[in-house]
């Protein structure tokens, strides 16, 4: 059977031609590229090469962006392209999340327009790959107290610091890195070959496997001056990144789950047991049921949200919502269908696994589950408890 | 009512198929008229029962295939209120044109045919059918081994004409076709082995009777995990790949919930496994309960006599 | 300046379940519609002619407004000219009328090729490209498997029953293609984007009257219950039921 995706409630009849072309474009790559050599990737560790250069052909990344070689598209289409992605696996959208919202986004948002030519069109392309260091060894979820700096050497910037869990960190050929400059958050344009740059992998991952994570390592990095990005100062800058990274996540988690329901569904179909398929009985049913019962809310949910991305009315307390929402959820749902394949599930001749674990690293970066609880808790009550005088 | 049949020839002679339009078209109570191109095979054509003159159409044009001037050709010298010619590559072009020139509809592939010209042929790939009556005339070609052959023992005149056509067409180079092996996603009849063949040397079983009736070689999953020999592209089932072939026909294969997942929408299923208690028999159409040594080769010489 | 022309048809997903109510093939039910799969090959090979000889690509459908999508797909895929052949009064058009249609609007397109698919994946006739060729008086190649689009002078490469046969043609032609194993090209988003802003011509055409009337579409006649046979000595019978009842060999 051809991979359909799950669409109760008729989410095709609001999405535009292109839309709908740009998300059949992704799905037929990932079920060409992605589906059949994902387990070998996962095992070596690696994210194929040959991924980046088709991502960079198909032209998803920095799909929402205007000009520079980007294409304008919605945020509805690049979020529909993210599903696709992470129903293939989580690395994949990580990647293109990382190249377009982490690493594009701000040269494009907050960089100089020598910066937007010289870099956004290659990264586009897929050419050059870009990364986001912005979480350090001692600061996750408060990044504000990070320790990695800046100094102002006259026609030079020297960093010093490290950065840590930095999604294609060592492939990188470019990297944002926010730093403080005179205890000011800015963010800085690092290459690869920058003297006092270096960017070893981690390893030993048992979650997200096919894609690369590294460490950014400093050392009286030295970087030109017109390498700081002008127009942006504060947390504001990384968290503008995060929001739309996580816009294109709280759509990644229900392609995710849908690969989970999909491959539950044929299996409790042909798997007999006391004389019976096993989705003949009820307990199945149930799960069956409740699986597509979130599916379908986080569908609607990424809709609408991505309706508001494009209309300019969304709110950051918004996009945790679903980024939590959708990625609890799809989380919830691997568990779920691993239990419905029985030992099976355990194998990685299905899927469910392997989401399993990389939705545990989707629940815990840009932005931990409960770092949005926090977020909305600050929503509703107006009183933020990220900290506290002990 | 006056109906031109177009013969199917092959080397030098007449397709058997060229009788079983006969049949289907003595059905109809018509006249009939054999027409020959390039003049293969007419004697043959007189002696099928039914038919009424024999048309051996000579001319420069049937020296190679262009089924612009082989229309052209046939057109000029076939009268008939029908025309039916056989499905195959060729016959469809050259009735397509005579169609086409005579502005009246063609209807390919026919499987049932009835006086009132009632036609029946299949659509979506044989997943409905359609059942047409046509107002005035029209051309037919019909499906090769669904109408019966009519009887021989005719004594039709033999005539030769010679007529030509313009020709467009010239080839450039003949050549050999390399003897690829079709995919299974490609094959509309697979022949797939298991674990049964015992030794991955007994898979040239399977290509023998593979290259009679250009089927595709496919494998269980336990073939291909036991013998490195036989390649993963091989591998029919739910890791393996999924086909839909109108023919399936799975050789010491257990028929596990996994191997169905990618095969069990064949259109027909034929098993050969030694055990009766097998679960691939209760999927397959035609099951045989014996060894594959012992039935393989008469399955090669039985296909062998078909074509 | 080479033109190219290249007939697609909108056809269910070959995987669709097709069902059959009051006669008639329940069309409503089809969720998915594709461009006929053999039509996808005709494409990428006009595509790999264009862009050899700087040709422009001319796409034609016939059908009702639904078919717009596979004109958009081309477009995506850099397809310049766009047009859609339908009249609403249209219902099941014969053979006769579809390359009536057809054939009209290559006359004023002028194309020298002419791509097409070795048949439909619904009606599977394989009627339209050998009958157009011969109503705009052209020659025809069919079920091309390989070809060769990149010098001045392209050639097809077909089947015969002992072998192959290459053809270098002199235009105008018709080309019609089969199922190889040439990767075809996808649509990237700046080919989307240019497919959005690209315009359908939607115009009819004289096709005259229906000669064939459809009667009936039925299911396929059940198959018959499994039957198990014994020993090597059924294995006449059975291949004998293969070709007499089951019609697959
Ligand atoms: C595979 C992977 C890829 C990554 N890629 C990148 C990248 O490309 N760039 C980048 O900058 N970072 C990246 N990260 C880092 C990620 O953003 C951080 O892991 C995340 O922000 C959480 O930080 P932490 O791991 O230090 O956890 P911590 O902040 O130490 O949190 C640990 C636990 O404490 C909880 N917690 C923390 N503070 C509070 C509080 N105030 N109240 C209640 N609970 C609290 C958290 O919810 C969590 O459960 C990546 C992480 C992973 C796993
Ligand atoms: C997650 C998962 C995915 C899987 N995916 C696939 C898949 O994609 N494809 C697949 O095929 N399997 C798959 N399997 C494996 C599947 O469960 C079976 O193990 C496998 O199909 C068995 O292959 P077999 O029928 O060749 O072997 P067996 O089950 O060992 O059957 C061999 C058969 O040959 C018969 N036999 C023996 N000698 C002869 C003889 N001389 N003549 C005639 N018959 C003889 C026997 O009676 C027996 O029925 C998968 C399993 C799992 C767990």
């Amino acid at each position: 059977m051809t991979y359909e995706g799950v669409d109760f409630y008729d989410i095709e009849s609001e999405l535009t031609d292109e839309e709908k072309m740009v998300r059949d474009m992704a799905r037929d790559w990932v079920e060409a590229e992605v589906v059949p050599n994902i387990e070998q990737a996962c095992r070596d560790g690696v994210f194929p090469d040959e991924w980046r250069v088709a991502l960079g052909e198909m032209g998803v990344l920095g799909m929402a962006l205007d000009g520079y070689g980007c294409a304008g598209m919605s945020y509805v289409a690049y979020g529909l392209v993210c599903q696709e992605l992470e129903r293939g696996d989580s690395g994949v959208r990580s990647f293109a999340s990382v190249q377009g919202s982490l690493a594009m986004y701000p040269i494009h948002d907050f960089g100089s327009e020598e910066q937007k030519q010289k870099y956004l069109p290659k990264m586009a392309s897929g050419e050059w790959v870009g990364c986001f260091g912005l979480t350090e060894p001692d600061y996750g979820s408060n990044p504000g107290d990070m320790i990695t700096k800046a100094v102002d050497e006259g026609d030079d910037y020297v960093l010093n610091g490290a950065k840590m869990w930095i999604t294609n960190g060592t492939i990188a050929d470019v990297a944002i890195v926010w730093a403080k400059l005179d205890g000011v958050i800015r963010g800085f344009i690092v290459e690869k070959d920058d003297p006092g740059f270096s960017a070893p992998e981690m390893t030993g991952k048992h979650s997200l496997r096919a894609s690369v994570t590294s460490e950014l390592v400093f050392q009286d990095c030295k970087i030109p001056k017109d390498r700081i990005l002008p127009h942006v100062e504060g947390l504001k800058g990384p968290f503008s990144c995060l929001n739309n990274a996580r816009y294109g996540i709280c759509w990644g988690a229900v392609g995710a789950a849908q690969s989970c329901f999909h491959s539950a569904k044929e299996y409790a179909l042909s798997r007999i047991q006391f004389g019976n398929p096993i989705a003949a009985f009820q307990l199945v049913q149930n799960k069956l049921a409740w699986m597509l019962r979130e599916i379908t809310k986080g569908q609607l949910l990424a809709l609408s949200l991505g309706r508001k991305k494009d209309a300019g009315t969304w709110t950051p307390e918004q996009i945790s919502l679903a980024k939590m929402n959708n990625v609890d959820m799809a989380l919830e749902i691997a568990r779920m269908a691993r239990d419905i394949h029985g030992a099976n599930g355990i194998l990685d001749e299905y899927p469910i696994m392997r989401h399993m674990a990389n939705l545990e690293s989707v629940k815990t970066y840009e932005g931990t589950h409960d770092i949005h609880n926090l977020i909305l808790g600050r929503h509703i009550t107006g009183i933020q408890s990220f900290t506290r005088e002990l | 009512m006056d109906i031109t049949i177009i013969a199917e020839t092959q080397d030098g002679g007449l397709h058997p198929v060229t009788a079983q339009l006969v049949g289907a078209a003595s059905s109809l109570g018509a006249s009939l008229t054999v027409i020959c191109p390039g003049g293969a095979g007419g004697e043959e054509a007189c002696g099928i029962s039914g038919v009424g003159k024999v048309l051996a159409v000579t001319g420069d044009c049937f020296a190679t295939f262009d089924g612009g001037a082989w229309a052209e050709a046939l057109d000029a010298v076939a009268g008939g209120d029908l025309v039916i010619g056989a499905a195959p590559t060729s016959g469809r072009d050259i009735c397509s044109r005579i169609a086409a020139r005579r502005g009246v509809s063609i209807i390919q592939d026919v499987i049932n045919l009835s006086p009132g010209l009632n036609i029946t042929h299949p659509i979506y790939s044989g997943k409905a059918n359609q059942d047409l009556t046509v107002t005035g005339n029209c051309v037919l070609t019909l499906r090769a081994n669904t109408f019966p052959p009519a009887p021989s023992g005719g004594t039709a005149q033999l005539s030769t004409v010679q007529q030509s056509g313009d020709v467009r067409l010239a080839v450039a180079e003949a050549f050999a076709r390399a003897s690829e092996r079709l995919d299974v996603t490609d094959a509309d009849i697979i022949i797939s082995g298991g674990r049964g063949m015992g030794h991955p040397d007994n898979f040239r079983h399977l290509y023998e009777v593979a290259d009679v009736i250009g089927a595709a070689v496919g494998a269980s999953r336990a073939a291909v995990d036991t013998w490195e020999e036989i390649p993963h592209s091989l591998q029919v089932g739910q890791t393996g790949k999924t086909v839909n072939p109108s023919l399936y026909i799975a050789v010491g294969i257990s028929g596990a919930i996994q191997h169905l997942a990618g095969m069990r929408t064949s259109k027909y299923i034929v098993a050969i496994n030694k055990d009766p208690e097998a679960p691939i028999f209760k999927v397959a159409d035609y099951g045989i309960v014996c060894t594959w040594e012992e039935a393989i080769p008469v399955l090669k010489e039985e296909l062998s006599k078909l074509t | 300046m080479v033109t190219i022309a290249v007939l697609l048809k909108q056809v269910p997903d070959t995987t669709a379940r097709i069902t059959v109510s009051d006669g008639r093939v329940d069309e409503t039910a089809i969720s998915t519609w594709v461009t006929s799969p053999y039509d996808e090959y005709a494409l990428e090979v006009a595509i790999q002619h264009k862009e050899a000889s700087g040709a422009s690509i001319t796409a034609i459908t016939l059908g009702p407004p639904r078919a717009d999508k596979v004109l958009k797909d081309a477009a995506a895929l850099g397809v310049e000219n766009l047009v859609r052949v339908w009249d609403d009064a249209w219902e099941s058009l014969d053979s006769n009328q579809v390359q009536a249609a057809l054939s009209t609007i290559l006359e004023g397109v002028e194309a020298d090729w002419i791509y097409c698919g070795k048949q439909s994946a619904d009606r599977n006739q394989g009627s339209t490209g050998p009958g157009v060729a011969e109503r705009l008086g052209m020659a025809c190649i069919v079920e091309i498997s390989d070809w060769d689009v990149t010098g001045a002078q392209p050639s097809f490469t077909r089947a015969t029953s002992s072998g192959n046969e290459r053809l270098a043609p002199t235009p105008p032609i018709v080309l019609t293609f089969t199922k190889t194993e040439t990767e075809l090209r996808r649509p990237n988003v700046r080919g989307i984007m240019a497919a959005k802003k690209a315009n359908i011509e939607v115009v009819s055409a004289d096709i005259g009257d229906a000669q064939v009337q459809v009667v009936a579409h039925n299911p396929p006649a059940q198959k018959p219950e499994g039957r198990k046979f014994e020993g090597a000595e059924s294995v006449p019978e059975v291949v004998g039921l293969l070709r007499d009842e089951a019609k697959v060999i």
